[in-house]
């Protein structure tokens, strides 16, 4: 991360006109920003071009869901339906459910598979999977295997838009860690996407919904996928999405409602354990009770054939199949009270509760959301489409198309700082910085009494906190009693491309920390922004003397309870202070007092300040001859200026960790 | 703070001739003669001041700054003002390359190796 334009770095610095900073904005197509949901059974592709509304995207035949199976049979790289098709005859060579690969390591694969992994060498690279047939090794990454299913889809998008697309949103588990979101972006960048962002699954389905319109909000989002199950607790504030909590199970999913289901028409077809059904009877019977299923949905009963294993006309009763799956509804509605209570949420403080996934049209299971959410869920979108339709939604805004109720950002409006002592603020992102961006200042104690810190994050051209926008204060408690100046406590602000603002607090010494997060520009227009920055040129100079006087204020009650506090230690010894400049110390403090409450100019302030440096100086040098001298006792005059100079040292390191730097990022 | 002092004066900004020929050419290349040049401070806080030199396409705001010199008008923002008052701008060639230089008044160098400079 850069700074702006040219930094003043050295007096002898060139210059050069500029173009003005619109010209020079990124370049964006509106319209052409597609979402993607990139999921472990299923795949889709969302268009919602110019702030329409949005529509998946089918292939030639129609299908708008594409199997995440990439086949790599005979050395070709098939992906989809054609690839389901080659899993039974080759499973070692056809991959599906890739995403349970990406980014983890070979001790994070817990789970069955046929495939054959290949550790990561010495530790370094990443884990591999053989596709090759019998004796032809042919090594391929999760983030590869990924990166083909996001190719189809990219193709899918290309031909509808008819040219290139200029960017993706593509969907993740809310519950992905660092190394799963790095995988899948790369898996973007190899298909040949450019990633704008990744979204978390559950916040789609909530955009999708529009739930963000209300601007506040809880919310719960339940995603029976095809071979996982998901429940997320969302909070919604000033307009920006938070998963509060995540719970599931990823080994439970719509499918095992179907294996269920077959595995109960086999029984009554006569198969046991004595006379169990061929892979292709059982695969041909879990086929039938998928359709069973949805048929169910619809209707009471439905009647299954299978010739190939001898069912023939069989009477299936809605009743009869919710009884078969109520174990597993149960296991899904107590990860759903785990995540209300790991969010520390009751189900009627919920404003919503948003359906995902295609088994979430089973009556049944919608009931048994209904009666633990206590409110009836939102059904009307696809429960298959929805996350991709939040994500094509977010794909076209950040694709630079107007959209109602949004604005979106590239530069930080006004700048973001804190108030210090005396009301002063000071800035850490500065306006028209391009975002994301993050800063971090390390900020001292003023007393040694001082054991917690006030944090008040503002913003606005201002100079003094009371005339900027007030956006969140906290406190951060535990500092340890240390002198003036000695505490350092670390300041990190993060402004991440949602213009989400994460304001950290971090004492160094203990690691405490606090944090709060808030979304600057909410509720902020444009004719908003233009005022105050119009009232920063307008107030400029009389902010300036403030912002001096303040200053000057802090700085002289830190030398004045400074030197009090000296006095109070080692003001009796007259050896160190004789009885007359300790009288003119005292006179000088009395006249800081009363400029304290009635100074109007930084000059006086100054002044008064200088004059109790200036007559407390040879109580100062003194004190501290004798406080060396009893810690020096039998040292080398070496020794002690060598000891002085560390103390320089020490400082100028205190009085530099008080400038701010930008984070690389 | 020298800059609030000069405030109550008139403030200035001197272009040399030289760097006054090389906005106008350069204006005039980009094919916009009659735009302006905008100068002023950006920033403060973590990322330091940096300068703002750019050009110019809109009118000048109420409360800019307006300065002319030969045909060329250089706008200037009333808070950048403040600390911008008494810059002379000026252009240079030399084994550096070439590029207009400001010699700024109010620049305190604060910390004496030159790397950072405050007002």
């Amino acid at each position: 991360m850069s700074t702006q334009g040219p930094s003043i770095h050295d007096t002898g610095a060139l210059f050069q006109i500029a173009e003005p900073e619109e010209r020079r904005a990124p370049a964006r197509a509106p319209g052409r920003g597609i979402g993607i949901d990139l999921g472990t059974t299923n795949s889709l592709v969302a268009l919602a071009p110019h702030g329409d509304d949005p529509k998946v995207l089918a292939d030639g035949e129609g299908r708008a869901l594409l199997p995440s199976v990439v086949s790599y049979v005979g050395d070709r790289v098939i992906v989809g339906d054609a690839a389901q098709a080659q899993q039974e005859e080759a499973p070692g060579q056809v991959v599906s459910s890739v995403k349970r690969f990406m980014g983890r390591g070979l001790s994070d694969v817990d789970f069955t598979h046929p495939y054959h992994l290949v550790a990561p060498s010495q530790g370094a690279g990443v884990l591999r999977l053989d596709v090759g047939a019998e004796g032809e090794p042919h090594l391929v990454t999760p983030v590869e295997v990924s990166a083909e299913i996001l190719r189809v889809l990219r193709l899918r998008a290309e031909d509808a838009l008819g040219g290139p697309i200029d960017g993706a949103v593509i969907t993740v588990p809310a519950y992905f860690d660092d190394a799963q979101r790095q995988a899948t972006r790369d898996a973007g960048r190899i298909a040949g996407l450019n990633v704008y962002r990744l979204l978390a699954e559950p916040t789609a389905a909530a955009l999708a919904y529009g739930l963000d319109r209300g601007g506040q909000g809880l919310f719960a989002v339940y995603d029976l996928g095809g071979g996982t199950f998901d429940v997320s607790v969302l909070r919604l504030h000033d307009g920006v999405f938070q998963v509060l909590a995540t719970g599931g199970d990823s080994a439970l999913g719509g499918d095992d409602l179907d294996r269920a289901l077959a595995a109960h028409l086999l029984g009554r077809a006569g198969f046991d354990e004595t006379r169990p059904p061929t892979r292709h009877q059982r695969e041909l019977a879990r086929i039938a009770a998928r359709a069973a299923k949805e048929a169910l949905s619809e209707q009471g009963e439905v009647r299954v054939s299978v010739a190939a294993c001898g069912i023939d006309d069989l009477a299936v009763t809605r009743a009869t199949f919710e009884e078969l799956i109520e174990p597993l509804v149960q296991r899904t509605i107590r990860a759903c009270r785990a995540a209300l209570r790991d969010a520390g949420v009751r189900a009627r403080e919920l404003d919503g509760v948003v359906l995902v996934g295609g088994s979430t049209r089973v009556p049944r299971v919608r009931a048994a959301v209904e009666e633990t959410f206590g409110r009836p869920p939102l059904t009307d979108i696809d429960p298959d489409k929805v996350v991709a339709y939040g994500a094509a939604i977010q794909a076209d805004i950040l694709s630079g198309s107007a959209r109602e109720g949004v604005t979106l950002l590239d530069v930080v409006p006004l700048s973001l700082g804190i108030e210090t002592m005396g009301g002063i603020v000071e800035k850490l992102i500065p306006r028209n910085a391009t975002i994301p961006i993050a800063a971090r200042q390390v900020f001292t104690n003023y007393s040694e009494q001082q054991t917690g810190m006030q944090i008040h994050v503002v913003q606005g051209e201002r100079e003094l906190a009371s005339d900027c926008r007030s956006l969140a204060r906290f406190e951060l408690r535990g500092i340890p009693r240390l002198p003036p100046s000695m505490a350092r406590v670390e300041i990190t602000f993060q402004l991440d491309a949602d213009a989400l603002l994460t304001v950290t607090a971090r004492e160094l010494m203990t690691g405490v920390r606090q944090s709060v997060e808030v979304k600057p520009t909410y509720g902020l227009s444009e004719e908003e922004v233009d005022r105050l920055v119009m009232e920063s040129y307008d107030h400029a100079s009389d902010d300036y003397a403030a912002r001096n006087l303040a200053e000057a204020r802090v700085e002289l009650g830190r030398v004045a309870l400074a030197v009090r506090t000296a006095l109070a230690e080692v003001g009796h010894l007259t050896a160190i202070l004789p009885a007359e400049e300790r009288a003119s110390i005292e006179a000088a403090l009395v006249s800081a007092d009363a400029l304290m409450r009635e100074a109007s100019e930084a000059e006086a302030v100054n002044a008064a300040r200088v004059e109790i440096e200036r007559r407390s100086e040879p109580f100062a040098r003194r004190r501290m001859e004798r406080a060396l001298l009893a810690g020096m006792e039998g040292k080398s005059l070496h020794e002690i200026e060598s000891v002085l100079a560390a103390e320089e040292e020490h400082l100028d390191e205190r009085r530099g960790g008080h400038s701010a730097e930008v984070i690389d990022g | 703070m020298s800059a609030a002092r000069d405030l109550r004066g008139m403030p200035t900004i001197t272009i040399t001739g030289r760097a006054a020929k090389v906005m106008r050419d350069q204006l005039q290349r980009r094919g916009t003669p009659n735009a302006r040049i905008r100068f002023g401070i950006r920033g403060g806080g973590c990322t330091g001041y940096a300068y703002l030199f750019e050009f110019e396409d809109r009118e000048p705001r109420a409360n800019d700054h307006v300065f002319t010199k030969d045909g060329v008008t250089l706008i200037v923002d009333p808070k950048s003002m403040l600390m911008l008052d008494g810059t002379e701008i000026d252009f240079e060639t030399g084994i550096r390359g070439h590029g207009f230089r400001f010699k700024n008044p109010n620049v305190q160098d604060s910390c004496g190796c030159g790397e950072s400079i405050s007002f």
